[in-house]
């Protein structure tokens, strides 16, 4: 049983180290040893192997982060029916009912980003997301955003 | 109504009521309004005048009391009760706001409810203060005295009512929160010492402290007294709040709200602190600083050219005779600052109220703007003289009786204290009698006097009572010596047996 | 794997608040997007009826106090008084709101979903008995905080306020998870009770707990907004619409605050020599900051979020002196504070009007005349907030500093109530304003006060009386709870 704090830690020190150093001589390895070609192809962006074209700095609708965002969320939420599968023998119907919960919950969450129109992707003609809530608050006179900036 | 098992809860409450009563008048009718505040005063004056009845002079110790636990967990109770000191305070205060509210007939105009609410809210933190026996109870009232003067000074007052209104809350709020550390400071050593949490004067009285820490809270409670009386160097808010307030406001200020600072030396720093409070450095520089306001109250009156400012700065030359009668701390100097705290509230009362009745006339309170106003206001050239003579202590008036007293107090201890503040006096003829020679006597020489109008039948009934009693304190002053007698015997036997503790203690 | 895993019917009957919570707020939340476009006040009754059916849950979960989930959440008075009292912040706010969002044509249900999840959150870190609980209950406050800050999205001055409250938020809650984390690895526990017997033996390394307690510190500072880390408070508060900076002020710093004296008087309770200097600065250096910054403040939003630092800072006195009265002195002070500051905050929600256009402090002139209930109402929630006699903020400021000096924080206690004496000049500058300047342009046209909005200010303002004149109300309640169940 080790008992100072270093000899506890010890391995991670160890594995630090071991990272950082490893690190260090693949990228040094690589600028040192590596051959260096320039072409007008190779400094190109990298676009799944199609010849990039036009700006980067294109707009888009709103609607690719707002799918990417809803993804992440119910992907994430996904997550934890893993472990809870690794356990869910142990537990019997506790696990069961618990888990029961948790899908309901993300159900009524889905339920209501549908309801919202939010996976409508058919943009204008239809209802925007929350759209009660457009209403033009902007005061004509633009005061408040130096009042708002003036820190403590 | 059966008063008798709580008049005192009565007295204390009915201002109260009666301001319920103003405020659900509809404030359309103001005739009505008016009225049913002057009923309302009244009432409460009658209610306090049961005590005049029922009061037994003979008996030492506090009557009437009432108790009842008001926080538990705190050790907090609803308890009150009088003595001699209190009850003529309490007179005293019912006495001026029921003069008050009659002088503010024709006075105020605007928001007239609330100005009648106020000044019976008023009426009834100043009762609290002189009927409390908690302390915590006493620091409620006290700071819940704040608030209707704030308005009322703020609302109804002078040009310069806001600047004088934040300066009196400020002052005063910050002197009484320090006073509150006092409070708590003596509340845990009860509570360390006897194991039992409470507020009740009457048992924190037995709390052994040792002398630096009763020092310390002597000063804390000290602060919260001072700013209140004002002593000086505290006492800048006061020409302000004066100048500025309405009549009746600066009437319950110098007639009754300065007496809570000197009440709570007597009530409190003595009984409560007797080792501090007879450590002679610190009754040195008490009695200096009581002279330095007897002397620089009156040289600074001396130069004013406002007339109810001049009022207000005698107010600090006289209230420097109380705190110096206090800090005597003998028999005389006490009874003295007793009686002449009833003395300045009926004469600085009298002066205001008389202030009050000429600048309703004229809209200004410019000395330079008068001269020869006897030849117009006879009778109240009189009644303006009585008021200055009983100010400025002449004999068979009321002023002379509690200067004298104090005096021979003073005297007592060190010669040098009378010697100095006897110039005190001489300087509050000289400008009140220099007032009175501007403003009364002379030629008329200012045309917009001539259409001055003496005193009509409601003013007359505002200043007799004051000037009766003027009369009578300064002829016939025994009843009040009498009620005194047991209230200060019992406080100076508290100082007394402390000595003795400490001399057997020590050697 | 234990055998006694199923939780038992007591064990939910003690967690019921937040269930019933949840289960109101996605009811709200599936309702909303069902009903389409109308004016969805109605469901902001179905959150009222919810909250109320919580905190009788809440109480009635009291006479059975005890531990539940393997310890994770405790129910005990402390905790009850807490649920209790973020549950009624949260049926103020929504009493405040539903006129202003008719008005703003915001009316949604999804504010008061938002709402009532952001209450669970408060709700779970009252009850919390373990860090990771604790975590979960200040990410869920916090999150539903944080688009509430942002709700009217049109409006540029809730975009910058959400945007602010998040970023800061999130650091500071990485903070307190780090700490977290930290004493985790020190303790091998994230249960207060077994942190308290662990840390009580003295075997882990006194600096190191130490540097975990202050990370979890700067953590809960942020969320009371206790200088140094008050820096938000003042933007927030000002760019967010005002119902929702009464939300902010009152209940996630409630809760705060309840998870503070939680863990630090239980869990760090053995090295409370370490911790009792650094929360003596913190609540001067607060204290001070506060009061003088609101001195200088012309927004009355701004004011109030000022001055609501200056009262995490009385409130912090009291954690300050470490004993059962602080802790009775902690809570009592919270409610009042909440009742006091949700009020206020109601009446500058009256009075903004058109996007908030009047929030000056100078757009009050003459409002005694124009308008006596609601000048009647600021005026006394003014004075409570000054703490004067016969308010529920006098008896929170005597409480405060009657635990200070009951702890021989002498310094402390008067250097705190000169802060008070300071305080009272921007306080009376609003009454200065209401009563003895003439009506401006603000003051005519004045609305009406709606029937919710006037509830909430009655409310208010009654409570705060009560309070004053009753503090045993409430006091005997606290000064038996503050044990927290040990």
């Amino acid at each position: 049983m080790p008992t100072t704090l270093l000899e506890r830690y010890f391995p991670v020190v160890l594995q630090a180290i071991l990272a950082f150093a490893i690190g260090t001589l693949l990228i040094g390895a690589s600028a040192i040893l590596g051959k260096r070609v320039r072409n007008a192809v190779k400094n190109t962006a990298y676009e799944c192997g199609m010849t990039p074209y036009g700006t980067a700095k294109e707009r888009f609708s709103v609607k690719f982060y707002l799918v990417a965002m809803l993804f992440i969320l119910f992907d994430i939420e996904a997550i934890f029916l893993y472990p809870w599968a690794v356990v869910f023998r142990d537990l019997k119907m506790f696990a069961f009912f618990e888990m029961l919960v948790f899908v309901i919950l993300i159900l009524a969450g889905f339920f209501y980003i549908y309801k919202k129109g939010a996976l409508d992707w058919t943009a204008e003609e239809l209802k925007p997301v929350q759209h009660k809530i457009h209403v033009d608050l902007m005061p004509a006179d633009p005061v408040p955003s130096e009042k708002v900036t003036h820190a403590a | 109504m059966n008063m008798g098992d709580h008049l005192l809860s009565w007295i204390l409450f009915t201002p109260l009521l009666g301001m319920v009563v103003v405020l659900a008048v509809p404030s359309s009718n103001k005739y009505l309004v008016r009225w049913v505040a002057n009923l309302a005063a009244l009432a409460s004056f009658l209610v306090s005048l049961q005590l005049v009845l029922r009061f037994d002079t003979h008996a030492a110790g506090f009557q009437f009391v009432e108790r009842a636990s008001w926080i538990a967990s705190l050790g907090v109770n609803y308890s009150i009760g009088v003595d001699g000191i209190s009850y003529l305070l309490v007179i005293l205060t019912t006495a001026l706001t029921l003069l008050s509210v009659l002088a503010s007939w024709s006075e105020v105009e605007e928001r007239l409810p609330a100005y009648y609410a106020m000044l019976l809210l008023l009426e009834t933190g100043i009762l609290g203060v002189f009927l409390s026996l908690d302390f915590f109870l006493f620091y409620v009232f006290w700071e819940a005295v704040l608030v209707p003067m704030y308005f009322l000074i703020g609302i109804w007052g002078g040009e310069r009512r806001l600047y004088a209104a934040l300066k009196f809350f400020l002052y005063t709020m910050t002197g009484s929160v320090l006073m509150l550390i006092g409070i708590l400071i003596l509340y845990f050593a009860h509570a360390n010492q006897f194991g039992v949490r409470t507020f009740e004067i009457a048992d924190l009285m037995r709390v052994q402290l040792p002398i630096a820490a009763e020092r310390t809270v002597f000063w804390l409670l000290f602060l919260g007294f001072a700013v209140k009386v004002p002593m000086f160097p505290f006492h800048t808010w006061l020409p302000d709040a004066h100048t500025e307030a309405p009549t009746a406001g600066s009437v319950m200020l110098a007639g009754v709200l300065l007496k809570m600072g000197t009440y709570g030396f007597l009530r409190i720093s003595l009984p409560l602190l007797p080792n501090a409070s007879q450590d002679w450095g610190i009754v040195c520089i008490l009695a200096v600083l009581s002279l330095i306001a007897i002397l620089y109250g009156a040289l600074v009156s001396l130069m004013q050219k406002d007339w109810k400012k001049l009022v207000a700065y005698s107010s600090v030359s006289h209230m420097g005779f109380i705190t110096l009668g206090i800090f005597s701390l003998n028999v005389k100097g006490l009874t003295g600052a007793v009686i002449q705290q009833i003395n300045h509230g009926i004469s600085t009362g009298l002066l205001f109220l008389l202030v009050g009745i000429i600048y309703e006339r004229r809209h200004t309170r410019e000395i330079a703007e008068f001269g020869g106003v006897a030849h117009r206001m006879p009778n109240y050239a009189v009644v303006f003289a009585i008021a200055m003579l009983s100010s400025a202590g002449l004999p068979l008036l009321n002023g002379f009786v509690g200067e004298f007293t104090i005096l021979q107090g003073a005297f007592e201890v060190n010669p040098w204290w009378a010697a100095l503040a006897v110039p005190g006096i001489v300087l509050g003829a000289a400008y009140l009698l220099w007032l009175y020679q501007r403003t009364m006597l002379g030629e008329l020489t200012n045309e917009k006097n001539r259409q001055l109008l003496d005193l009509n039948l409601r003013e007359w009934a505002v200043v007799l009572p004051l000037v009766a009693a003027a009369f009578w304190i300064g002829i016939y002053p025994k009843p009040l010596f009498e009620i005194v007698e047991k209230p200060v015997a019992q406080i100076m036997d508290r100082l007394h047996r402390t000595e003795l503790h400490q001399k057997e203690v020590q050697p | 794997m234990p055998a006694n895993f199923m939780p038992s019917a007591a064990e939910y009957f003690r967690f019921a608040p937040e269930i019933i919570l949840t289960i109101v707020g996605t009811l709200v939340m599936i309702l909303e997007a069902m009903t389409g476009d109308r004016d969805k006040s109605s469901l902001g009754y179905v959150s009222l009826l919810g909250l109320a059916a919580a905190m009788a849950a809440a109480v009635a979960a009291n006479n059975d106090p005890g531990l539940a989930f393997q310890s994770m959440i405790i129910v005990d008075g402390f905790a009850t008084f807490f649920r209790v009292l973020v549950l009624g912040v949260g049926m103020l706010t929504i009493l405040v709101s539903t006129n202003y969002l008719s008005e703003a044509k915001a009316n949604s249900g999804d504010f008061y979903a938002l709402i009532l999840f952001s209450v669970v959150g408060q709700s779970l870190m009252a009850c919390a008995n373990e860090l990771i609980m604790i975590f979960i209950g200040i990410e869920i406050s916090s999150i539903a905080s944080y688009i509430l800050a942002g709700y009217l999205r049109d409006d540029r001055r809730n975009n910058e306020s959400a945007l602010k409250y998040f970023l800061m938020g999130s650091f500071a809650t990485a903070f307190l998870l780090y700490g977290v984390a930290w004493i985790y690895g020190l303790t091998g526990s994230t249960n207060l009770g077994e942190i308290r017997t662990v840390l009580s033996h003295g075997t882990a390394p006194t600096a190191m707990v130490g540097i975990s307690a202050a990370l979890m510190l700067v953590g809960l500072a942020f969320k009371v907004s206790a200088a140094p880390f008050q820096v938000w408070a003042p933007d927030v508060y000002q760019g967010s619409s005002a119902p929702i900076s009464a939300f902010m002020s009152a209940g996630p710093k409630a809760a705060a605050f309840a998870v503070m004296v939680r863990v630090f008087y239980t869990s760090f309770d053995s090295i409370s020599n370490q911790w009792e200097p650094v929360f003596w600065i913190m609540s001067l250096a607060t204290m001070v900051i506060g009061n003088f910054a609101a001195l200088q403040q012309r927004n009355i939003k701004r004011m109030l979020a000022y001055s609501s630092i200056a009262h995490a800072g009385y409130v912090m006195v009291a954690v300050t002196s470490h004993s059962a009265v602080g802790t009775a002195a902690v809570m009592f002070y919270l409610a009042s504070y909440c009742l006091m500051n949700i009020g206020a905050f109601a009446v500058v929600t009256w009075m903004a009007r058109d996007g908030e256009k009047f929030v000056e402090v100078d757009d009050f002139s003459g409002l005694a005349q124009k308008q006596p209930f609601v000048t009647a109402i600021l005026t006394v929630l003014i004075l409570s907030l000054v703490g004067v006699p016969l308010t529920g903020g006098f008896f929170g400021k005597f409480l405060v500093f009657k635990a200070a000096i009951d702890s021989h924080l002498m310094w402390l206690a008067i250097l705190g109530l000169l802060n008070s004496a300071v305080a009272a000049y921007y306080y009376l500058r609003v009454l200065v304003v209401m009563y003895f300047r003439e009506p401006g342009a603000s003051t005519v046209n004045l609305p009406p006060v709606a029937g919710t909005l006037r509830v909430a200010m009655l409310v208010t303002t009654l409570g705060t009386i009560a309070l004053g004149i009753f503090p045993g109300l409430i006091l005997g309640f606290a000064t038996q709870s503050s044990t927290l169940g040990k």
